[in-house]
This record gives structure tokens, sequence and C-alpha cells, in this order.
């Protein structure tokens, strides 16, 4: 549990931390949005720069992003495979026989390799910096200019939290029953695929019924303490943009404009 | 033969920045065939100490000798799943391992894993079911119909249809009423006298180790700071304050008497031998 | 004064099988009333009818001179908190201050106040140095502080404890239960405790037990510890206190009843003395 990096929060004290989810959600996808543009090698210079003084500045080491790419390792490797069969555009590299490399494979690749590393270190820094509570509330705020179109942002915040506080309870409590099925003989690794099954079985069946015992607890408990999902709440913390969040929007903005001005020129 | 412990360490995530010394090389021996308690406060290590003793946990140093293996932190974990069978192990709130659309295939699928024919484990899981005080009709029900207290004995008999020779039980009788709790450990003393079952009962109830259980072992922070009998180990309460936990009523009683000028023997256990004690002091007293 | 009247209430999940059957009961204003009962008997089904979690079939439940119907359920709700059993399943917020908080939002307390009412209800709960933890840090102890301090920032004026220590270890049941002790000491709230541990029923003022859905006694601790057979009969524990009582009887010693462990000890004190 202790090695996955994607989406993991990490609790330092850095100015990136310090900034308003709100403001980290809208310049990622400022950002987002500046990587899909065809500004050329230029442009994923400039916000590949972006994303390395980003990633200072919040004190992340880049052991840290890397590992949070890893997972995505074999699906690039696919793809490669999949552009240097397809694409027969460009100069030959390599021939063997009736099998050629051509340059524009390895250019389309790497394009989206580029393209998709940007997009997994822009993500892991938001994740890294913000708390899932912080996070949920950032993304509440933001969706409820669209209640006038009835979308609800207030349940849709208040489920999203509710999942992220029960996965501790929920992995500690698969762990305690691998164990208790464990003891009963069950392998999780050998066996026929009729024993894997069951194994399998034994694990997710009771992980289903204490889930809705939880479930029906909490309903109560929200109940109980005066929850009405339709009924206007007040809200404990409060968000509120600075001065270092508006100067971050505006470089994010700065940054997606001066690649539109470089894919123009082209 | 015994179950000794050897200068056994469990460190979790060891080598990690995580890591976190569970049990401190202990050295314990268990009776065989007696009904001993494992008490100690939420993490002083006693779960740790008892998952060792059907290997879902391996030492990390020291070792450990169950049954007739000895299990040491180089054990190949596919050799031990016979001792799985040996030593059944109960988890705390075990009603949240059902899963098995009727009751006699939820208690027959721990014999089958240790490969007994599906006839004989469900001729077994008739004949357990009986034993933890349910009647046959049940056979044929689904385990999420019953009460509480119910599944947990459907779960029990899930354990015991293995027919191991140790029986590990981490709280039992955790949420039941007073009624169910003390049915359930009439149930560990019939195993144990009847069925010869080395019993070994994690518990926090001191009313239960008064009157059910033979030994006591205490653990606290990683260490056993306490082997004995049960005679012995409630004739002073002071461990058990230290840990903060209240002693059954009729030691809080005589202790309370005695600091009021009684002077009441600290070996009686029994109310009756207690109450004869009282009764000759108050009308002796001069 | 009466703060809840029951009056023939009655409950069935499916209408054949009734859980509660014609419960009629009071409880004073201040009072600490326990109820007991075996597993299944409907005590919990009892505590959810009485803050309008379930629907009764029939009866009345009075709260405070207001009859509880779906038109003031918020108000009554308002009147009554309760704290559950399992301590990880009425833990909402991601840390204790937004546990606490929780019920203030719903309540609609302005944000800017709600910085000072969680500080003093953790205060009050000796939980004020956590106030940044998450639920996974807190022992089972502690997460049901927090729980009662979410109750007791609603400003109720009744609490149920719907089996609160029963999940807990001894230690956190020992907390509980002196934190539990020291709201009724301190405060002119109501609390309702449904619970097994008898020694807690003998020091209540007020105590019903129910078997089966049905309210088979209703009083005084010594008005319904005496009789014992019933008790038994109903296979409920008795008092050591009066276990031990019957012993000495059989020993030839006389002694007044009484259901506390303190009261046997003053009297056998004062019977020796005597001789």
């Amino acid at each position: 549990m202790n090695n996955i990096a994607l989406g993991r929060y990490l609790p330092l004290n850095s100015c990136i931390h310090s900034l308003d989810p709100r403001t980290k959600i809208i310049a990622l996808i400022l950002m987002m949005v500046a990587i899909f543009i065809p500004a050329g090698w230029l442009g994923y210079l400039l916000i590949g720069t972006a994303v390395l003084i980003l990633t200072m500045l919040a004190k992340l080491k880049i052991s840290f992003l890397w590992r949070s790419m890893k997972p995505m390792l074999f699906m690039l490797f696919f793809l490669l495979i999949i552009n240097v069969i397809v694409i027969h555009e460009g100069t030959v590299l390599i021939a063997v026989g009736s099998f050629a490399v051509y340059s524009e494979a390895l250019f389309q690749t790497l394009y989206i390799v580029v393209r998709l590393m940007l997009m997994i270190m822009l993500t892991t820094v938001l994740t890294a910096t913000t708390k899932p509570l912080d996070l949920t509330l950032g993304i509440e705020d933001l969706l409820s200019p669209f209640k006038v179109i009835h979308v609800p942002s207030h349940e849709i915040a208040m489920m999203i939290s509710i999942a992220l506080r029960f996965i501790p309870t929920l992995i500690e409590e698969t762990q305690r029953i691998m164990k208790a099925q464990a003891s009963r003989g069950v392998d999780m690794e050998e066996g026929s695929f009729k024993e894997k099954l069951m194994a399998i079985l034994s694990l997710i069946v009771p992980l289903f019924v204490s889930a809705f015992q939880h479930a029906d607890d909490l309903a109560n408990a929200m109940e109980a303490r005066g929850y009405v999902p339709d009924r206007p709440r007040t809200r404990y913390k409060q968000l509120k943009m600075l001065k270092r969040d508006y100067i971050t929007l505006s470089t994010a903005l700065l940054i997606l404009v001066l690649l539109i001005g470089l894919a123009w020129l082209r | 033969m015994p179950i000794t412990f050897k200068e056994l360490t469990h460190e979790y995530n060891a080598g990690t920045p995580f890591a976190y010394l569970a049990l401190d090389a202990i050295d314990l021996s268990i009776t065989e065939g007696a009904i001993t308690a494992i008490i100690g406060e939420t993490g002083s290590g006693k779960s740790t100490l008892v998952q060792h003793l059907n290997a879902l946990l391996l030492p990390t140093k020291g070792s450990l000798t169950v049954l007739d293996r000895t299990i040491t932190a180089a054990e190949k974990p596919k050799q031990l799943k016979e001792l799985r069978k040996r030593v059944g192990l109960v988890f705390q709130f075990p009603e949240y391992q059902l899963f098995e659309e009727t009751i006699a295939q939820d208690i027959a699928f721990g014999p089958k894993n240790f490969g007994m024919s599906e006839e004989e484990a469900l001729c077994k899981a008739k004949e357990m079911l009986q034993v933890v005080g349910l009647s046959e009709d049940y056979l044929e029900r689904s385990p999420f119909e019953l009460s509480g207290g119910q599944k947990r004995r459907v779960a029990i008999a899930g354990i015991l249809a293995m027919d191991p020779e140790v029986l590990v039980l981490d709280e039992p009788a955790a949420g039941l009423d007073p009624q169910g709790a003390k049915d359930m450990m009439k149930l560990f003393v019939r195993l144990n006298k009847e069925f010869h079952k080395t019993i070994l009962l994690v518990t926090h109830d001191m009313e239960h180790v008064l009157n059910y259980c033979d030994h006591v072992v205490v653990v606290d922070n990683g260490h056993i700071v306490q082997t004995c009998d049960k005679l012995h180990f409630f004739r002073d309460t002071s461990l058990l304050h230290k840990l903060r936990i209240n002693p059954p009523a009729i030691i809080r009683l005589r202790d309370e008497l005695n600091q009021r000028g009684f002077e009441l023997p600290c070996d009686i256990l029994d109310t009756e031998v207690l109450a004869k004690a009282i009764a000759d002091e108050v009308k002796h007293h001069e | 004064m009466k703060k809840i009247q029951v009056s023939h209430l009655s409950f069935g999940y499916h209408k054949e099988n009734r859980v509660i059957h014609d419960a009629s009961f009071s409880i004073e204003e201040g009072s600490y009333t326990t109820i007991i009962g075996h597993n299944g008997s409907g005590k919990s089904t009892i505590a959810k009818l009485m803050i309008g979690l379930l629907e009764s079939d029939s009866g009345v439940i009075t709260v405070d001179g207001l009859e509880l119907s779906e038109e003031n359920i918020h108000d009554i709700r308002d009147r009554i908190g309760i704290v559950f059993q399992n301590p990880d399943n009425q833990f909402i917020g991601a840390s204790v201050a937004d546990d606490i908080a929780f019920g203030l939002e719903n309540h609609r307390v302005p944000s800017e106040q709600m910085q000072g009412i969680i500080e003093e209800f953790a205060d009050r709960v000796n939980m004020r140095k956590f106030l940044n933890s998450e639920p996974t840090k807190l022992s089972g102890g502690q997460k049901q502080r927090v729980a009662i301090a979410g109750v007791l920032a609603m400003k109720p004026q009744i609490i149920i404890f719907d089996e609160a220590t029963s999940m807990l270890d001894p230690q956190g049941k020992a907390e509980i239960n002196a934190l539990i002790q020291d709201i009724h000491a301190q405060s002119n709230l109501t609390i309702i405790s449904i619970t097994h541990d008898i020694e807690e029923v003998a020091h209540s003022d007020h105590v019903i037990v129910l078997d089966s859905g049905r309210i088979v006694l209703d009083g005084s601790p010594d008005e319904v510890l005496f009789h014992e057979q019933e008790l038994i009969d109903l296979s409920l524990d008795i008092p050591f206190a009066l276990k031990l009582q019957h012993a000495l009887k059989r020993q030839g010693l006389e002694t007044k009843p009484c259901t506390t462990m303190e009261g046997v000890v003053d009297e056998l004190c004062r019977l020796r003395l005597k001789n």
C-alpha cells in the first residue's frame, strides 16, 4: 500500500499545498488544455519547465512523480508497438527484411508519451498537495453554479467524501476477512479455477455484507444528526482565494495564451 | 506437548520507515489441554501473538513450537497449510466470514479446503451445528437470516468442523448480550472438557477469565508481563489496575472490604466461599 | 416533568411479526434511564422510533410536549441526540473537527461561529488535542468521545446512548462511562442508556426491561432488580450485590437488601463494627 504514488496525498508544507483547491483544479484544467494545443516542441518545453518548477515549489521528489507514472509504462510500450506496425511515414530508420520502422512512428509515440507524462505529473502534483476532502470542497464549489441545471453538486461532494472516509476502514476489513478465510484453508494464490473462484467469493460476499452494514448505520447516524440531503446547510470549511491564487491562475492562463500564440505562428 | 514461544520477535514493515515492533523477544509456554486467557490493552501485541499460532504471521526472529511443528522466520508458507487445519483460529466478529448459500455449505467450506470429501464435510457440518447448539433444521437455511449470536455460532462451527486440536478465539463474546456470552463461554468449556481441545482465548472480560479459564497470560507493549494460573492472577489486582481493566465483581468486593478493615483471604474465587468468610468475620469481630 | 411520553407504541418490519408490542412508558426530565433486555428484544428499535428513524404502526410518542409526526420530526431531532454502538459507522467527517462540524452544518450554524463551538465541545470530551486527527488514528473510545461531542454541540435536551460502550475495550468503556456520568452530573440533560451493564442499571434513576418487544418491568432500580426471578427467567443478569446477599443469607447473615456494590460494602462494614 505504501508504494502507490498515483493519487496519494503527501502532507508537506509548501506554497502549492496552501493554494486554494479551486485554484489548483482550474489551473490543472487550463494546463491540460494547453497540453493538447499543437504548439510543437517549444510548447512542450515551456509546459515541461512549468511542471518542473511546480514540482520543486511543491517540495515533491522527482522519484515520487516517476513512481506515479510507472503503472503507465506498460501501456506506452504497447502503444509504441502499435505505432511501429501501423505508421509508415517519414524516413525508414531500421529495416529487417520486409519489416521497417519509420521515423514518424517514433515521433508520434514520443508526442503521446510526452503529453501523457505531463498530464500525469500535473495530476500527481494536484493530488499530492491537496487533501482529498479539500479537493471535494473545491469540486463542490466549482460545480455549484451548475445547480441551476440541477447538478447535485453538494450530494456529489458528500458522496465522494464519505467514500474517501471509508476506504481505510474497508481495506482493514478486507485484510481481516482474508486472514479469517486463510484460517479456513483458503489459498488466494494456488488451486484450480473453481477453488480460486470460491476464494474470491469468500472475500467479496462478506465484504459486501459489511459494506451494506456500514452504509445502513451511517445513514442512520447522518439522519439522526439532522442531515437532509436537499436542505441547505452551512459549511465549516470556507475556501478563500488569496493573492497567490490569482497569481497562479494568471500564470496558468498566460501559459495557455502563449501556447495558442505559438500554435498560431506555426 | 505445550505451545512454546522462544524469543519470538515480530516486526511489521521491517526495514521501512513504518517499522513497528509488535512482539519483542517473547518467551511463553501455554499448557496443553487447558483454557488460557490472553489479556492486554488494544495494541499490546496480543492479536499479533495469536496470529502466529496458525502461521498467518511468521516470526521475524525466534521460533514457535505448536503441536509437533517448529516455525521459524525461514519457514516456507506453503508447508504451513496443514497447521491451519490443526490450529483453528476464530477472528473477532467471525459472523463476517460467512458467505455460502446455506449454513451446511458454509460450515463444510473449511473441511473441504483441507481435502475432505463433500459428503464427509456435510456430515461434519451437521454434527458441529449441534455441538454449537443449533438444531438440524438450520442446515439448509441461509446464514444471513440468522441473528447475530446465531451467525457467530455457525462461524465457530465452521472452524470446529476442521477438527482442530488447538482452538484460538479472539474475543468470541464481544457484542453478545450477557446470556449469549455465558452460553458461548460454556460451549468452550465443553469443547475443552469433552473434546479435549486446547483453548486460547483473547478476552477483555475478567468475569469470563474468573469463571471459565484456567491460566492467564498478560501482554503489555509487546512483552509478556505475567503467566500464571487464575488463582494466583486474582490474588493481587495491582497489575489489572495498571492496565486499566476493571477486576471481576467478587474481587472488587474483596479488595474494598479489605481496605475497610476486613481480613479476607486472597485466594477465594467463589461467591459462596467468600460469603462464608465474610459472615464469619462479621459475626466474630471483636 | 415528563420529558418523553410513549403510549401504546407498536411497530413491525413486517405485518406478521411485531418487534414492539403496545409499549407505554414515560421518562422524567433530567433523569438517567436505563433500558435493558437481551439482544433482539427491541431496545434499539425503541430508540430509533423515538428519534423518528423508524415510523411506528400505531401509538404516540411525545417529546417535550411535541407529538412526533412527519411535520415536526426535525424539531424532535433537535431535542434528542443519539450515540450509536459502532464507533466507526458514525464518524462522518474526515477529521475530528469536521465530524463535530457535521451536525452544526445541518443545523445551519453560521460558518464563522463553528470553530468556537467545535473547540468548546472537543474540550468537553477531552479531544482538543486531536482536532485534526483522522478517524483511523483514533481508538474506539476516542471515536465515541467525538460522537458525544458532536451530539452535545447541537445542544440537545435528551441523549440516547444505544449500547455506546459495547464495542469498546475496557479502557474505552471506562472512559465513556465516566464521561456519561460526568455529563449527567454537570447538566440537566435527560439520559437514556440502552445497556447490558447491570451495575450501570443499579446506579440509574429508572429502569425499563424489554422482552420480545413488550415492556415487562418498569420502575426504580430497586423496584426492578428485586424481581430477581423474573430477571433470571428473562435470561438477564442480576447485580453481584444481590447474589452475594443471598449467599450471605445462606451463611446466616441477614443484610439490608441493596443493589449496588457500595451499598453492600457499607452495610457489611456497619454490621462488622456493630458486633
